[in-house]
């Protein structure tokens, strides 16, 4: 991070941070004993998991008929959720890798945590593909080995088992890039540490000892996992869109898909990023990591990528009709106008029109403001999924086999037991490893920390110096 | 050492004299086994597994392993035969010609068994009634044989229950309550058979006060005694429908339940089939309420109320006469006989029949004896009888007369009766004073029921003689006269029961053993069958001169046809006297029609799950009757909006209350396109309380709204009152919820003329634009398929641009299957959709499954109302896999279980198939079909199956329902996606008998259960690859279409395109 900041720009750590003071902060909430509002956290997430366990459970136990999934619309809630979650994956990768590339040091401060949701989000996602089976015990048949049927491979035109391949690579990419940005501060944490977590921070820091050729190495393989994740970004949501794109049912039949899918997967990704770092950085006290310039450059992204999602939603009313094809035109007027108006109305407002106050710097720097839109962004994006996918299969071809769809109890048990499961991975999380990457904050702190860069360091370095 | 040089060599290390290869050539055994070094103590006892250890492994993993295999893994046996039946191949299906025979239903049919056990209904090409046609109910009579809750052996009551007895204790029982004074009534619907009916005589002679009441619960008296009256023979006419180029029905719904529909349906589709050479066409008009199937085929409906019909006979009669010549009728009604609008169509109708005079047929539903009166002077005065309606092979499919019931009450009433046999009749159910009927019997000493399963009025008797199955059973039948017809069994009987007219001839004999004393055998039925048949019907035929050929020679057909003339009709009724005394048109806000439904005849097909689940052609709903009402209508008649047509919450509908004659019943209401405003029409023969678990509490029992007309006989309608309910029906099982392809209307409160389509959803072109259903007017066939064939050409273009050019040729080798559907010869009757449940182990699934889309049929007959939206026309179009040959399923299928034979087959596997749902979510045409739960209970736990309508065993569970099942056909697991295979099992069977007797494979050699089903031949399958073949023909019509072809999936189910011979003059 060698590059030239100019003074104005805003600093990245606030508080005249000293490199003591910064391991000081990030590893003190791994160190003290949980907070009761974690507590209470956890035992909701806890809850949340075990039903949506009971749920999928009993999904495997009765058949997909408990689902109220039915011979027009088969996929309903489940892939809607499958892709949501996919997309809400995308936004730690893009930090980690595409920008690490383009080096906004702004990523520091929140990479960690957002691979770390990636991560999650990834693991709830592909639960999806894997329960909405209605023979789950033979999914092992997408996998593409050897055996005495033939053998019989798998179908590699089918953009199912593109989806395999993709989700899987993504996940282990994204697993790696996060754990090896972890070693490092896995051994501060470590150093810091007595007893049975010193072995337990030893062993997960593969016995770092900060040695330049350790530097080194780390440096290299960063960039290398960044150069690799960095196509992954772009195809993993372009591959979930295949799902759709490469069928021939009007309304999913588009080549618009791959990009419009990625944006928004870009755009939901970072919502929930600002979620989480928003109630993060209040509870852990870290707003001197994650400033309000991180939250400022999140919205900025947020408003790019939901304008580009808008654009992309009007394209395809563009096309439908320039197309001049009665089943395109019929499709896309149905989702506006059709049995399903209300998730179609839900995605337009929460993505298109919500993100527009954006423009406005006082919002995009407000915190309740950040936060609200940010719930807004992940409804909406759910809702653009449930549109995809429930409002198109309900009004294909034939209108003799028109049908409608509303889950049941068992289909939002799996959402809310998915959400449980994430909520639980990031609150175990939060507890375990800093959750600001300390390594490479420390790194930025020459070049974009408060005493050194922005309007008044000059004052602050002072105030710093005089306190040492 | 020998010089290597001078020698064969065979590689290059030869030739250099390498040393290490000379010291290994030199050496016989260079690389020594390896027993060597496992002999060498040192070696083992070095290393790490010694020999002991390898024995200690292996004892340990056999011991292990042998432990393992003992556990009790449950081996299923299939014992082959110790001696092997002649008749019987493993494998190889035979068939059987019989007769299905259900009171007046009748089909003649092939009964094809495997292994022995029945498993499926054909039509029989050689009937000269049914034509090789079949009808939903025959092919569903297979599932009755294995119905578990049969009743299985002989009983008595004691204590209000009923406890097992044997036959001889039974027969002992009856005859000791038997005396020369006895008064004994068989009460019986219709029967069909000449031999079991000169039992019936037999038994009058030695008991001379026996009499046998018959009737019919849905019934045709009104046209015998009419007949009766105007001709002096009290039958059915033989209506020619085939000869008739101009049909009218006053609510006879001909196509669908009406007296024989497979045969009329066969006979009318004769003129309904186009030449775009020659385009012409019969036309048919049905004056009725409610859309009945045949009204739904009907070119012009003319919608009266059910009090109007009668004087819209008399109004039509006089119109016509007044062209054609004949003295007019009164008409008592005066003008307000039918509604205007009617009456200008009828005025248009009069004068389309005088046009077509010698070739038209009127015909009529109404059981009101003046009415049908009036109808035979219509016909007569249209010179129909001699044409299209004549007295030689006059139907008997309907002998009841509703009078005799009466009688018979009366006579139970004042309790003169001693005994009663039920010949499978159940008037406590099925009749409108079923409770006056229960009462009365209550008071008959001796009440006997030859019924197969508990019913109502079984329920109530003292003694239970339970009947064979007809496919257990002897038997004939002579459904016309001259057409005679044999039953002959296919099973043994399943359980301790015995055929109906075994046990009345125990009960006829002095001696106890005389059945068998006399040489009858163990096959007594038998014996008296064809001894009958040598006294009666042999001597009616020249043909064969020994009996033995001739009666092998019926069996093998299953039919026998004596042609005979009838002296020509000549009408000698008082057609004025009659019109004096039709009814009056009724005053009332609304009145209410009530219509045998195709699948539940009166009733007595309740307890058969294919057919309770079998979608109503016209209303789309099962497991219940609704009330069809108006489009419009919202409880108090009020307009509502078009847009409430386009249903978006599934499962619900609205609740009404309906009073009619006192009585009242909450039914679902089905809004049906066609219903005409103030009426509502609703099904019998649901609501049966007792009954085998699948017809039990499904539906209301309307029949106590019906009631009795002056003469006695049942009228079909009544006055009534319908109140919305605020409750809503939560389970509306309804298979469609868009009824419209195209439909036009006047908007509210303008007269400005709307797309009714666009209306619905928003959108011009919407579904009109939609390449599934093309339809036009006979007069404009040409313009048509200039039209048809330029959207073809465009669709073919656009296809030609594909990425992936050069496939044209895939299929043009060896066979390429496709199918060919005649959309003007489908009449929706659903023949096919039950014979493919029963062809390929399609599962029931029950009526909560069905109103959540779960249903599981392969098949399905779409039905789309085009036209003017309050009296629109209706086209049917049967719905299975396309099997296209660029099938959007198959490449989507990540493990790839859906997958293209080189033959054009789209092929399911089963075993490998995931669930994934792509495929069935990109198929265009949603025939795909998922296994959402355990519906056949092939899984190894129990906890996930549910028992479709109460039962105690989940449909399928027990084994011997399973006998049903078609050994060929794989039964699906849950999980698993199945769905229209083109009958894959015919084809490789069809396949080997072509290869086998060493030829190419013929037009008959494969025929699809739809396709042998169908009673108007609308299916026609085959090798499209044969130019001679019947297939590559049907496909050669320039009126044909593929669904959705633009998209380019290449299809193989080619449709014709609805040709229509609507007179829009009626419309006014």
């Amino acid at each position: 991070m060698s590059a030239v900041v100019s003074p104005i720009r805003e600093p990245l750590v606030n508080g005249s941070k000293t490199y003591h003071q910064i391991t000081e902060d990030i590893c003190s909430p791994t160190e003290r004993t949980p907070s009761p509002a974690w507590i209470a956290a956890f035992i909701v997430a806890v809850a949340c998991l075990s039903f949506g366990v009971a749920c999928i459970l009993w999904t495997i136990w009765q058949g997909i008929g408990t689902w109220d999934l039915n011979r027009t619309i088969g996929w309903g809630w489940d892939i809607t959720n499958f892709v949501w979650w996919v997309g809400i994956g995308h936004a730690g990768t893009l930090i980690s890798a595409i920008l690490l590339l383009f080096r906004q040091k702004w990523r520091t401060g929140v990479n960690r945590a957002a691979e770390a949701m990636t991560i999650f989000a990834v693991i709830c996602a592909a639960l999806f593909p894997g329960i909405h089976m209605g023979r789950i015990w033979l999914s092992f048949f997408v996998l593409p080995y050897p055996n005495t049927r033939g053998p019989l491979w798998v179908n590699f035109n089918s953009p199912l088992l593109w989806d395999v391949f993709a989700i899987s690579t993504y996940f282990t990419v994204s697993l790696l890039f996060w754990y090896t940005g972890l070693v490092p501060d896995f051994a501060t944490v470590r150093d810091r540490a007595r007893g049975f977590r010193k072995k337990f921070y030893n062993f997960l820091s593969f016995g770092w000892t900060g040695k330049a050729k350790h530097w080194q190495r780390w440096e290299s393989l960063s960039l290398i996992l960044a150069g690799l994740a960095t196509p992954l970004v772009l195809s993993v949501h372009t591959i979930v869109s295949f799902d759709f794109a490469t069928s021939v049912i009007p309304g999913w039949h588009t080549t618009i898909f791959p990009p419009y899918f990625v944006a928004g997967a870009i755009f939901s990704g970072f919502a929930m990023v600002q979620t989480l770092m928003l109630i993060t950085r209040k509870v852990l006290k870290l707003e001197d990591y994650i400033t309000v310039a991180h939250i400022e450059s999140m919205n900025k992204v947020i408003l790019l990528t939901g304008t580009i999602v808008g654009v992309a939603y009007l394209t395809e009313l563009f096309i439908a009709w320039y197309s001049g094809y009665v089943y395109e035109q019929f499709a896309f007027y149905n989702r506006a106008a059709g049995i399903y108006w209300w998730s179609y109305f839900g995605m337009m407002a929460c993505n298109v029109l919500s993100p527009q106050i954006f423009w406005v710097k006082k919002f995009r720097r407000s915190i309740f403001v950040t936060f609200f839109m940010s719930i807004f962004v992940n409804i909406g994006m759910w809702f653009e999924r449930f549109v995809i996918i429930a409002t198109t299969l309900a009004r294909d071809y034939l209108p003799s086999a028109w049908s409608y769809y509303v889950p049941t109890w068992v289909e939002i048990g799996i959402f809310i037991g998915t959400l449980g499961i994430f909520f639980t991975f990031y609150l175990i999380f939060v507890r375990v490893a800093p959750v600001v990457a300390i390594a490479e904050i420390k790194s930025i702190l020459k070049s974009a920390g408060d005493q050194y860069t922005g309007p008044e360091a000059h004052r602050k370095k002072k105030e710093a110096e005089q306190v040492h | 050492m020998k010089d290597q040089h001078n020698n064969i060599w065979i590689g290059v290390q030869d030739k250099t004299n390498d040393p290490a290869f000379e010291e290994m050539a030199s050496q016989e055994f260079y690389e020594l086994p390896i027993v060597d070094s496992l002999a060498d103590d040192e070696f083992v006892e070095k290393s790490s597994t010694n020999r002991r250890d390898f024995l200690k492994y292996l004892g340990f993993g056999t011991g292990a392993a042998m432990l393992a295999a003992s556990c009790d893994i449950p081996v299923k046996k299939a014992i082959p035969y110790v001696v092997k039946p002649d008749s019987i191949v493993p494998g190889v299906a035979t068939y059987y010609a019989s007769s299905f025979v259900r009171g007046g239903d009748y089909c003649s049919i092939l009964v094809k068994t495997r292994e022995g056990r029945p498993i499926k209904i054909e039509g029989n090409p050689s009937s000269t009634i049914t034509q090789g046609g079949t009808s939903a109910r025959a092919q569903a009579s297979v599932l009755d044989l294995y119905n578990t809750e049969r009743l299985k052996s002989p009983a008595q009551k004691v204590d209000d229950k009923f406890e097992k007895i044997d036959w001889k204790a039974l027969d002992t029982a009856i005859r000791s309550k038997m005396s020369a004074g006895s008064n004994i009534r068989i009460v019986t619907n219709t029967v069909l058979s000449p031999s079991f009916k000169a039992y019936f005589q037999e038994l009058t002679n030695r008991y001379p006060n026996t009499k046998v009441v018959t009737y019919d619960p849905i019934s045709s008296a009104a046209i015998l005694r009419a007949n009766q009256e105007s001709f002096g023979d009290k039958v059915l006419p033989n209506y020619r429908f085939d000869k008739a180029q101009m049909v009218v029905s006053f609510d006879a719904d001909f196509l669908g339940s009406w007296i024989s529909p497979v045969e009329y349906a066969a006979d009318w589709v004769k003129n309904r089939k186009v030449d775009t050479k020659n385009p012409k066409m019969s036309r048919l008009v049905v004056v009725e309420n409610g859309m009945s199937l045949t009204g739904s085929n009907a070119d012009n409906r003319i919608k009266v109320k059910p009090s109007e019909q009668a004087s819209a006979v008399v109004f039509l009669y006089n119109k016509v006469a007044a062209l054609v010549g004949g003295t007019a009728l009164p008409e008592i009604n005066g003008s307000n006989a039918v509604n205007g609008s009617a009456q200008e169509a009828l005025k248009e109708l009069a004068k389309e029949l005088a046009a077509n005079k010698g070739k038209s047929l009127v015909v009529s539903g109404s059981n009101d004896t003046n009415v049908q009166i009036v109808i035979n002077k219509l016909n007569d005065i249209l010179s129909s009888y001699g044409n299209t309606i004549s007295f030689s092979g006059a139907s008997l499919q309907k002998q009841g007369d509703e009078g005799a019931v009466k009688e018979l009450i009366r006579e139970m009433k004042s309790g003169t009766v001693d005994m009663v046999i039920l010949n499978g009749a159940n008037p406590v159910y099925d009749l409108p004073n079923s409770a006056e009927f229960a009462e009365a019997f209550a008071k008959v000493g001796t009440r006997v029921s030859f019924a197969e399963t508990m019913d109502e009025t079984t329920a109530l008797c003292n003694f239970l003689a339970p009947d064979n199955n007809i496919l257990e059973s002897w038997g004939d039948a002579e459904p016309k006269r001259g057409h005679y017809s044999l039953i002959q069994p296919t099973i043994q009987p399943l359980y301790d029961t015995r055929q109906k007219e075994l046990s009345l001839l125990m009960w006829l004999s002095t001696n106890e053993e005389l059945a068998v004393d006399a040489g009858f055998g163990d096959q007594p039925y038998y014996n008296i069958l064809r001894n009958y048949w040598k006294a009666n019907i042999f001597p009616k035929q020249s043909q064969f001169i020994s009996f033995d050929s001739f009666w092998d020679t019926v069996l093998h057909d299953g039919v026998f046809h004596v042609a005979s003339e009838a002296a020509p009709a000549v009408f000698a009724g008082d057609a004025s006297s009659a019109a004096s005394k039709i009814n009056k048109v009724s005053s009332a806000e609304v009145e209410i029609n009530f219509y045998e439904t195709v699948n539940m005849g009166a009733g007595q097909y309740a307890g058969n799950p294919w057919l309770q689940e079998m979608p109503d052609p016209v209303n789309r709903t099962v497991w219940g009757n609704y009330l069809g009402t108006n489009i419009t209508f919202n409880g108090n008649n009020d307009y509502k909006s078009f847009k409430d047509l386009n249903q978006d919450s599934k499962g619900n509908t609205d609740l009404a209350e309906v009073t009619a004659n006192s009585l009242s019943a909450i039914i679902p209401i089905t809004p049906t396109f066609g219903q005409m405003d103030n009426t509502v029409s609703c099904g019998l023969g649901y609501g049966r309380t007792v009954v085998t678990s699948a017809g039990k509490d499904t539906g209301k029992n309307l029949f106590p709204m019906c009631r009795y007309n002056n003469d006695g006989l049942i009228q079909y309608w009544s006055e009534c009152e319908v109140t919305k309910q605020s409750e809503r029906e939560r389970e509306f099982a309804c298979v469609q919820y868009h009824h419209t392809m195209g439909v036009t209307g006047t908007k509210e409160g303008s007269e400005e003329v709307i797309n009714v389509d666009e209306e619905v959803l928003s959108y011009q072109g919407s579904l009109t634009d939609r390449s599934i259903i093309y339809n036009a007017h006979v007069d404009e066939v040409g313009d048509f398929v200039e039209k048809l064939t330029k959207k073809r050409s465009h669709a073919q273009y656009l296809n030609k641009k594909t990425l992936y050019p050069g496939h044209e040729d895939t299929f043009k080798m060896g066979h390429h299957w496709a199918m060919h559907i005649d959309l003007n010869a489908c009449t929706g009757c659903a023949a096919c959709t039950v014979a493919c449940m029963a062809e390929n182990n399609v599962p029931v699934v029950g009526k909560k499954e069905v109103y959540r889309h779960h249903e599981m049929t392969w098949l399905r007959i779409d039905r789309y109302f085009y036209g003017d939206v309050n009296n629109p026309n209706v086209v049917y179009q049967p719905m299975m896999c396309q099997h296209c040959d660029n099938a959007p399923c198959e490449n989507v299928c990540p493990v790839a279980a859906t997958n293209h034979s080189s033959e054009g087959l789209n092929q399911m596997t089963y075993n490998r198939c995931i669930g994934t749902r792509y495929c069935a979510n990109n198929c265009p045409y949603k025939v795909r079909r998922f296994n959402w739960l355990d519906y056949t209970t092939a899984d190894i736990w129990p906890a996930n199956e549910y028992p479709i309508n109460g039962e105690d065993l989940p449909f399928g569970a027990d084994n011997l329902t399973r006998m049903v099942l078609n050994p060929d056909v794989t039964v699906r697991s849950r999980g698993v996606i199945e769905k229209c295979s083109f009958c894959v099992q015919r084809i490789q069977e069809g396949k080997l008998t072509a290869k086998r007797e060493g030829r190419r494979l013929k037009d008959n050699d494969v025929k699809t259960a739809c396709q042998t089903a169908c009673p108007t031949g609308a299916i026609v399958f085959g090798d499209r690859n044969d130019k001679e073949g019947m297939v590559s023909k049907q496909m050669e019509s320039p009126l044909n279409y593929f669904a959705l072809e633009e998209i380019n999936v290449a299809p193989s189910v080619m449709y014709t395109a609805k040709i229509h011979n609507r007179n829009t003059k009626m419309d006014a």
